[in-house]
């Protein structure tokens, strides 16, 4: 450690902050991917976990979207970017490597969109929000294209590892799941009868609990 | 017809309860750890970040800082002074002090 490239942290905070929850939004995500296309699949190995890997699932998706949030939020109170709420928010206007941050700011909104439909899915309708879900891992491969080409610390060992080590198992599970076609592995049909039979078992677990 | 006080569907219901409560239960608790676990991952990025700045080898502070910190040591450094022109610019010695002169022996008529 050399003392004389020794600086204070405390004017770069929110800039540590914001690198931080970028790069575990980028973990997170990797994860979530991971864990949703494991969802999907219901393989045999899952036999009897669909229910714990759906609920991790989710949470992951949660920690992610709030990572995302801190990431972005963080940057307004840097000194040094200074970004406006416009910066942060509209794709492609930024001044710092705009098409990279673009890029960064598509996949948060996309990500938020299609996590938070989740909630929505009886309206928008279960087949709809499926297939609208698939795109989910396009916005994870362009959050990892922002990382890549905006990222401070891209060039670094330990955040490369960071991204890789939940990435590549992500990765695997997406091929596979192209290479047998998206559609293939949960049908419509048995989707909706998962969902029905799930529904029927939370009523009735109202009713027993009413 | 089954009467509503069957014990085996009071049973039933009892295992389904407490299957749904264990679900429940165990879902909490993957939102709880996940919670966690992404807390601890934030915080051990933030960490790294912190010490590769504190530590002078941040990937982007490293350059800006350098600039910042060494361009006024070097511009403190002793530049060879320019050559005077003419003599008249050199530096006028400061004339030392006359020496004081010695006070007289005091003369009285009595010596």
């Amino acid at each position: 450690m050399s003392l004389a490239g020794a600086v204070s942290a405390g004017p770069h905070v929110f800039w540590i902050t914001s690198r931080a929850a970028g790069t575990a939004a980028l973990a997170l995500s990797s994860l979530a991917v991971c864990a949703g296309l494991l969802v999907g699949t219901r393989g045999d190995a899952l036999k009897g976990m669909g229910g714990d890997v759906k609920a991790l699932h989710e949470a992951l998706s949660m920690a992610t979207l709030a990572a995302i949030a801190v990431h972005g939020a963080a940057l307004l109170g840097d000194h040094y970017l200074h970004p406006s709420i416009f910066d942060i928010s509209v794709p492609f206007t930024g001044a710092h490597r705009p098409f990279w941050t673009g890029i960064g700011i598509v996949a948060g909104w996309g990500l938020a969109a299609l996590g938070l439909s989740y909630y929505a899915r009886t309206a928008v309708g279960q087949a709809r929000w499926r297939s609208l879900h698939r795109f989910t891992a396009l916005f994870w491969l362009l959050g990892i294209g922002h990382s890549l080409g905006a990222g401070t610390d891209a060039g670094q060992l330990w955040f490369l590892a960071m991204l890789a080590v939940p990435a590549a198992p992500a990765f695997v599970l997406l091929l596979r799941r192209l290479g047998r076609g998206y559609g293939k592995t949960v049908s419509p049909a048995s989707s909706s009868t998962i969902d029905i039979a799930t529904a029927g078992q939370a009523s009735a677990a109202s009713r027993i609990s009413s | 017809m089954r009467r509503m006080d069957d014990p085996n569907r009071l049973e039933a219901k009892g295992l389904a309860r407490a299957k749904i409560r264990a679900k429940r239960r165990r879902v909490q608790t993957i939102r709880r750890r996940t919670l966690r676990g992404s807390l601890a991952l934030f915080a051990a990025v933030w960490a790294i970040v912190f010490a590769q700045l504190v530590s002078g080898n941040d990937p982007a502070l490293s350059k800006s800082f350098r600039h910042a910190v060494h361009r006024p040591v070097a511009a403190a450094e002793p530049e060879p002074a320019p050559e005077p022109e003419e003599e008249e610019f050199a530096p006028e010695a400061e004339p030392e002090p006359a020496p004081e002169p010695e006070p007289e022996p005091i003369v009285t008529s009595a010596s």
